[in-house]
């Protein structure tokens, strides 16, 4: 192959694709798109983080606030975690408009993670999100599509491919650089995109620039990747069809299939063929297994007073009250350690479900590149499920060690003679106390974990580019000029 | 002729393909929405079981004490959802449709979400809805974007020209048979849909019916305006196809990061602290302050007077709920208005934008829009409160927990009448089909004229 026959075809492309006035407004459209989308995601971005991060700290003011008071009345006041938004999520939405905001952690109890922004919407969300990544994963194959549906067909139609080849380029010559004068074009819409990304990342790096930053280059090479596919694709169809019209209406055919219809249908299918547990069902097993386990509130539970009488023979005395320690602020310990660990047990099957529910579209990036980037950007954009569960583990970890830490200052200060309640102004813990807590401090994945989580993606779409390429070279001894 | 024309339209594979692809995905469609309410229904019958086994656990540990037991026990308000749900499931997969609440602070536990796989809910429900308002008119698109071009890109235009009467009879038959056969799909999906899910037919399943038809025609309207221009094949195809993209996906998507952006909802966090701090705080205040606020709520409860400073008491206790309840009441009202706000912004825009007017319309006819579930809010509101003006004067008499009939504490059951509109139900989708038809007729008068046909 020659790289000056190359060169002078992508140049040839590109100034036929400017010829077409249609174009200029396609193009507008596009450009208009982008914007708004860039600076609509950067707002939300901000404006939500602004306001997370108020009530994060208004929520630790009034933590701290509190009196000298008992620690149990502290574990049930508890405190909240509020969902922070990973600055990329500007770019690509991902599930968070679907995932809680806030919750709630207190003492024995693991609340539901609410407030998503879907439960605050319309109805309209459903239509899907207007974000930067969603303008280059739907929009943008569109629009090369209709830059390059006619690339080789036309020269075919008009006689100017006979022309050429007899003139010493090559097909694959052709080919290629037709590819690469249409991804070209791609690169260059892209390019302002990443320049006003980039412009809204400077100063939001949040705890590691370094990470961002990464995923910001990766997110970039993985759109490249994404657009050279989708160039091939286009050109090939151009090749292969001997009409332009039929090579746009395949084209088209094409982008209905794997865009619209294959995503939504394999999670609904997914959804179908493994239904998840009700929330009714979900809580009742858990407060069964609980119950069985042994109900710590209950006097008279066997379980329990087993195990009174085992820490009182432990510590040869006769009563509680005896206890070098508060025998209540113990058992609500072991009461915590219990229930979380059912709880915990339950919630890993609830997402081991979940996972089943997605597999087919996880499977699906392997026969769909546009599947394999919308789960690849969502990831490194810090929108995807993995991110969310991350989160909603930290928030339990914390609720967890606050309980246990409040549980902790009960056995240690409070008198073991105060065998019940809570309230009053005698048997207290000190409010310095309270401060000493660290708040909740949440942190992103790292960008090693973010690839190990979306490996799949990754690695289909790398497939794709070279099953792409390998499809080019394959094409150029196929098809004829005429 | 007709026979022709049918005999024509069927020859292509194509064509075909995409009308079995959409009456499949229609009833893979009314299978999701059936296996929607199947799930409701097992659901209201769990809850129902669990609810007895719940209070009679309760009843057993805590028998010596009425305000202890009501602490733990929860009651549940069912939302029932109208059998229309399985066609458009709308907000009701985020929105739980059972509330299990105790007698405590009701903002601390109306808001919890279900529990639901996000993953789904951002690929959307695969609802008879959705096929009508997204997949019907890529159908009506393919069926119709050559309707003028197909005949001269294939050189038969002048044959046409010779052999019938009027070629503008003859695109015009061409269309109806179109017409005639996706409504003849749409139709078919319904009955097998009253079958399927024995959906009783009444006046707002008229109405979803014929909104969902006004759609179509819309559609039909908006593909004959543009083959009306007389361009080519590929420039149709890619015309739609563009306003398909503008119309069902991206101005919707485009007015709810608006939406959402403009009406932001920070009163909703606001809720969740102030409820939190409205009860717990008063622990450590003095308890005639709580009690005094609590009989300016509730004079009818002053004859209870005020409990000994020192100790615990329930009594004062659910006082200090009730504080949570009416401290978190400001941000509570702020944040209805805003979600108030964004619903009639939705709707103002929905009266230019069909495939918003036919979703939201769709889920309020079935009972599965976010005013809805408003409206179910406001049912747990007075349910809790009823709940509460039962138990309270018992727990402050300190009445015995028999003194409760605990059998007869059945889940209840909330359900919301439907009501039609049929103005501003059809008139957006049909009024916008009249004008386009109109529209496109004096178009075509013009092309005849040019083309002298």
């Amino acid at each position: 192959m020659r790289k000056e026959i190359i060169i002078l075809v992508a140049r040839q492309f590109w100034t036929t694709a400017f010829r077409s006035r249609a174009i200029y407004p396609l193009l507008l459209i596009v450009v208009m798109l982008l914007g708004f989308s860039g600076v609509t995601g950067w707002e939300n971005y901000k404006e939500q983080n602004e306001i997370r991060q108020h009530y994060q700290q208004k929520a630790r003011e009034s933590w701290e606030s509190n009196p000298d008071k008992h620690p149990h009345r502290m574990a049930h006041f508890g405190t909240f975690a509020f969902r922070l938004k990973y600055p990329l999520s500007m770019f690509d939405g991902g599930i968070e408009n679907f995932t809680g905001n806030a919750v709630f952690l207190e003492a024995h109890k693991q609340n539901m993670v609410n407030f998503s922004e879907a439960s605050l919407s319309t109805g309209l969300l459903r239509f899907g999100e207007l974000t930067l990544a969603m303008v280059l994963q739907t929009v943008f194959p569109l629009l090369l599509f209709f830059l390059g549906f006619a690339s080789v067909s036309a020269e075919r139609e008009s006689g100017t491919l006979k022309i050429m080849l007899i003139q010493g380029a090559k097909f694959r010559e052709i080919l290629v650089g037709k590819t690469l004068g249409l991804w070209l074009v791609a690169l260059v819409c892209l390019l302002p995109v990443l320049l006003m990304l980039g412009y809204f990342l400077v100063g939001q790096e949040a705890a590691d620039p370094g990470d961002v930053w990464t995923r910001f280059a990766v997110l970039s090479l993985v759109y490249m990747l994404f657009f050279m596919v989708l160039s091939i694709i286009t050109v090939v169809v151009s090749a292969t069809s001997h009409k332009s019209k039929n090579a746009l209406i395949k084209l088209l055919a094409i982008w209905l299939v794997f865009v619209v219809l294959m995503p939504r249908t394999s999670q609904a299918l997914g959804n179908y063929l493994f239904p998840s547990p009700s929330k009714v069902a979900f809580e009742s097993a858990i407060e069964d297994e609980v119950v069985q386990k042994g109900d710590s509130h209950n006097p008279d539970d066997p379980y329990f007073k087993a195990l009174k009488d085992s820490v009182l023979a432990a510590h040869q005395v006769d009563s509680i009250e005896d206890l070098p320690f508060n025998y209540g602020g113990f058992v609500m310990g072991v009461g915590e350690r219990t229930s979380s660990a059912i709880y915990n047990n339950h919630q890993e099957a609830l997402l081991e479900k979940y996972g089943l529910q997605n597999t087919l579209t996880e499977w699906a990036a392997l026969i769909n590149p546009y599947v394999a980037i919308k789960q690849l950007s969502m990831a490194l954009s810090g929108t995807d499920f993995s991110t969310y569960l991350d989160f909603q583990e930290q928030a339990e970890r914390y609720r967890y060690d606050l309980a246990q830490k409040m549980n902790e200052l009960q056995m240690e200060h409070i008198s073991p003679k105060k065998a019940q309640g809570s309230e009053g102004k005698e048997h207290v813990v000190e409010h310095e106390e309270w401060s000493l807590v660290p708040d909740f401090e949440q942190r992103f994945l790292s960008f090693t974990k973010v690839i190990e989580n979306a490996w799949l993606s990754l690695l289909s779409l790398l497939g794709w580019g070279v099953i792409a390429v390998w499809g080019i070279f394959y094409m150029s001894n196929k098809v004829t000029a005429v | 002729m007709y026979r022709l024309i049918i005999k024509e339209l069927f020859r292509s594979k194509v064509v075909i393909l995409c009308m079995v692809l959409v009456a499949v995905l229609g009833i893979l469609g009314l299978l999701i929405g059936k296996q929607f309410l199947d799930r409701q229904e097992v659901t209201t019958e769990q809850v129902a079981d669990y609810q007895q086994e719940h209070i009679q656990r309760n009843v057993t540990y805590h028998s010596d004490d009425l305000g202890l037991l009501l602490y733990y026990i929860k009651f549940a308000l069912i939302n029932e959802p109208d059998k229309l749900a399985a066609l458009s499931i709308g907000q009701s997969d985020v929105n739980p449709n059972v509330r299990q609440v105790t007698i405590r602070n009701l903002e601390g536990q109306k808001y919890d979400t279900d529990l639901v796989n996000p993953s789904s809910l951002q690929a959307g429900n695969l609802d008879l809805g959705f096929v009508i308002i997204h997949l019907f008119p890529l159908l009506i698109i393919v069926l119709t974007f050559n309707l003028l071009s197909e005949e001269r890109e294939a050189g038969i235009w002048p044959l046409i020209t010779v052999q019938s009467k009027s070629r503008f009879y003859y695109i015009a038959k061409k269309l109806l048979i179109r017409v005639v056969a996706v409504l003849a799909i749409y139709l078919l999906l319904f009955v097998v849909a009253i079958m399927l899910l024995q959906l009783p037919v009444n006046t707002t399943l008229s109405a979803f019916f014929l909104l969902g038809m006004g759609y179509l025609v819309f559609w039909f309207t908006l593909s004959f305006l543009v083959v009306s221009f007389g361009k080519g094949s590929s420039y149709n195809a890619l015309t739609l196809l563009s306003l398909w993209l503008v119309l069902s996906i991206l101005l919707p998507s485009g007015v709810n990061s608006f939406l959402t952006n403009r009406y932001p909802v920070p009163e909703a966090l606001e809720t969740m602290i102030d409820q939190r701090d409205g009860y717990h705080k008063k622990w450590d205040t003095n308890k005639r302050e709580t009690m005094e606020a609590f009989y300016d709520h509730y004079p009818q409860f002053a004859s209870y007077g005020m409990p000994p400073e020192e100790g615990f008491n329930w009594l004062w206790y659910y006082a200090m709920q009730q504080m949570g309840d009416d401290d978190a009441r400001e941000a509570t009202l702020a944040m209805n208005k805003k979600l108030e706000q964004r619903e009639s912004a939705s709707r103002m825009f929905a009266w230019v934008l069909p495939s918003m007017h036919v979703q939201l319309a769709f889920n309020q006819l079935a009972g599965t829009g976010q005013s809805d579930h408003l409206r179910f809010l406001e049912a747990t509101d007075r349910f809790h409160e009823r709940l509460r003006m039962d138990f309270y004067p018992k727990i402050f008499e300190t009445q015995a927990v028999s003194s409760v009939d605990w059998e007869s504490l059945q889940p209840k059951i909330y359900k919301k009448e439907p009501t039609v509109d049929w103005l501003a139900v059809q008139l957006p989708v049909w009024g916008g089909a009249l004008i386009l038809l109109a529209v496109s007729l004096i178009r075509f008068g013009r092309l005849r004229h040019r083309e002298g046909w």
